[in-house]
């Protein structure tokens, strides 16, 4: 039914293409038109002498010569101008449950109108999306959604909430920050599911219009990020630490692949920083991993291993800590933490059941912290 | 151990003072090129020496900067008459790279027919890339098909330009254009990516000469085109070492530098090491001592 009202509401709008929106991690090699490309300028950057550019948005600091690509490959130095190629292009297009971001503090049983376009800032080895994210502009099939547009679907299909996800939404922050405006206007709210890899000015100016971010931290360990993401740990960690003290919702997701981010300690020492950091009521998920992209030698996660990892969160006494990818897995559900009653029931994507009475445990009233309506 | 030859050929009014290429004269440059590079009598000689009748070539340019800063299509078109010329079908040749939308602000024509020379992009219909991703040490990418299944042999026919992240962008660089995701690559001042891709069967095993269009040289600012550091050269550079034929590329855009009163690469922190690196893999020889050049003009 929810694919049936996605299709029907695009194609009232016009921007149902032939290929089927929202299909896209089906996709065919096809190339698109250079030119249905957007050439919106980007922000975030600083010009220099000879037609060069600096990237500001992210902390890779792109220098580029004119005609050169940024490292998310959707954004380019024409001339000395610096253009995002993909604001208002869509390359997917879906009403989700918020629990597949996975939010689990957020907005519990609604959907969310989630779009992303190609690229990504970062290259996860193990990437689960990697046919729509570690590629260009040009290379995977995109359809014209504009900001309005995207709220306006967003609302007409009954969503709460618009998600900025499936790539990285950063390499399209104009698109998303205009798009959140727009849905803001609408009285709905805006999720971003993100690595975290940005520059704090950029982020400070996202956290003013989005209501809720999850942050996919990929390992505790700087040589984990080096080699397996191609990024950097620290400006994450500092883009949680960001988010924390802001107003916006935030989770935590962390996939654990067996042998390479799965240690104890290191474990231990997250739950250690987070506790410190940003506090113990912030939901942290761990989640299954499934060989994919240049990560294939490796087994899916076992299911005692995300077990183990929860047992140490909650001996570091992290309040909400969950277990991802494991439908029917009793650590999908929420729990009170002072009197462990079931607060909200799950099962996958689907939320079952809610003890709750205005944002509080039904049971003993205790306050859960997240965004409840 | 015998040195690596790099044929480094001159041509004498090869640019008319409008920056326009006498087309007979580069064709007088390449049958220099090969005669010199394979010890033959005639080019034909030294190019059957090289590819086999019959054989699927690939000639590999390099068009991201456009008209006033890619392989000439002068140089490219001469190099495919010259193969046609000396046997080998022209059905079975392409010149190819990323996008027809760059081929043709280059100054190509098009063309995809069956039965004659062709010249198209990656994303020419038919074409595209390979489903499956290509992984080998630290890449993970996907190949044109045009590298991948329609060539069996192929040249290197890179412009030779400075270039701010790499130091150097000549004959190994220019597969960049094979993969879908060259941006991925520019860390580390591409390091060890340009050896690593280069030494990926679909390139090592295909691959069988560099030529470099030095004809233009863009020293200093590249890799794009800035009027007032591009220097009229007028230079191809051929080797069957691939390493060798950069490191000498390299050498010529240092000369450029020094005599223009610009700091060396080194100097600049940009030095292309990603030569030693391709070195160190087996791939050719950097070493001006590993390396025996033999400069000609005409």
């Amino acid at each position: 039914m929810k694919r049936r009202r996605f299709c029907e509401t695009l194609a009232g709008t016009g921007f149902l293409l032939g290929t089927g929106a929202g299909a896209t991690l089906n996709r065919v090699w096809a190339f698109q038109n250079t030119a249905n490309l957007s050439h919106v300028e980007a922000r975030y950057y600083k010009k220099h002498p000879d037609r060069e550019i600096e990237c500001l948005l992210c902390p890779r600091i792109c220098k580029l010569g004119d005609k050169e690509r940024g490292y998310c490959g959707v954004r380019q130095n024409d001339g000395g101008t610096y253009y995002t190629l993909v604001y208002g292009k869509a390359c997917s297009a879906n009403i989700d449950p918020i629990e597949k971001k996975p939010f689990f503090h957020f907005l519990p049983g609604t959907d969310a109108f989630s779009i992303a376009t190609a690229g990504c800032n970062v290259n996860c080895k193990f990437c689960q999306n990697w046919q729509i994210s570690q590629v260009r502009a040009e290379q995977v099939p995109h359809f014209d959604l504009p900001p309005v547009e995207v709220a306006a679907a967003a609302e007409r299909t009954g969503c709460r909430s618009v998600a900025y996800t499936y790539t990285e939404p950063t390499v399209f922050f104009e698109y998303m920050y205009d798009s959140a405006v727009e849905a803001r206007r609408k009285g709905l709210k805006n999720c971003v599911v993100t690595a975290g890899h940005i520059q704090p000015e950029p982020l400070q100016d996202l956290l003013k219009v989005v209501d809720a971010v999850k942050i996919d931290l990929k390992a505790f360990r700087q040589d984990f990020y080096k080699e397996y993401v191609r990024g950097e740990l620290q400006p994450v960690l500092e883009s949680i630490r960001m988010v924390s003290r802001s107003k916006v919702w935030l989770e935590i997701v962390y996939l654990v692949i067996p042998t390479l981010n799965d240690a104890e300690q290191d474990i231990r020492s997250m739950c250690r920083w987070m506790a410190k950091e940003i506090g113990r009521d912030i939901p942290l998920h761990f989640t299954r991993f499934q060989p994919m992209y240049l990560v294939k030698n490796l087994p899916p996660t076992p299911i005692s291993t995300l077990e183990s990892l929860r047992d140490i969160a909650i001996q570091e006494e992290m309040h909400y800590v969950y277990v991802g990818n494991v439908p029917g897995h009793s650590a999908e559900n929420t729990y009170c933490p002072r009197c462990r009653s079931t607060v909200i029931e799950r099962f996958g994507m689907q939320v079952k059941a809610v003890a709750m009475n205005k944002g509080a445990c039904g049971s003993c009233q205790y306050p859960i912290p997240g965004i409840w309506a | 151990m015998n040195r690596s030859k790099v044929v480094v050929i001159k041509g004498k009014g090869v640019i008319d003072p409008a920056g326009d290429m006498a087309r007979t004269k580069i064709v007088q440059m390449l049958s220099l090129g090969f005669r010199n590079l394979t010890g033959a009598r005639e080019a034909g000689e030294g190019l059957a020496s090289l590819f086999a009748r019959g054989e699927r070539i690939g000639i590999k340019i390099n068009t991201i900067g456009g008209r006033k800063i890619s392989t000439r299509p002068e140089l490219s078109l001469s190099l495919a008459g010259l193969l046609i010329k000396n046997g080998q079908p022209d059905k079975n040749i392409v010149i190819w790279d990323r996008t027809n939308r760059e081929l043709r602000d280059a100054g190509y024509s098009l063309s995809d027919s069956p039965t004659a020379l062709k010249v198209f992009a990656t994303d020419t219909s038919g074409a595209g890339y390979e489903t499956e991703v290509f992984s080998h040490r630290n890449i993970g990418s996907l190949f044109s098909t045009i590298q991948s299944n329609f060539v069996t042999a192929s040249i290197s026919l890179a412009i030779l330009k400075d270039h701010g992240l790499a130091g150097v962008t000549a004959g190994m660089k220019n597969y960049f254009g094979a993969i879908h995701n060259p941006n991925k690559y520019h860390d580390s001042h591409c390091d060890p990516f340009i050896a690593e891709l280069f030494e990926s069967g679909p390139i090592k095993d295909k691959h069988r000469l560099s030529i470099l269009d030095a004809l233009v040289v863009q020293y200093h600012r590249g890799p794009s085109f800035h009027t007032q550091w591009a220097e009229r050269s007028g230079t191809l550079i051929f080797s069957l070492d691939p390493v060798a034929a950069d490191a000498v590329g390299w050498r010529l855009i240092e000369e450029l530098r020094s005599k223009k009163g610009l700091p060396s690469l080194k100097e600049e922190d940009r030095e292309p090491v990603y030569l030693s690196t391709a070195e160190k893999l087996g791939l050719g020889r950097v070493g001006a001592d590993s390396i025996e050049v033999i400069e000609d003009e005409i």
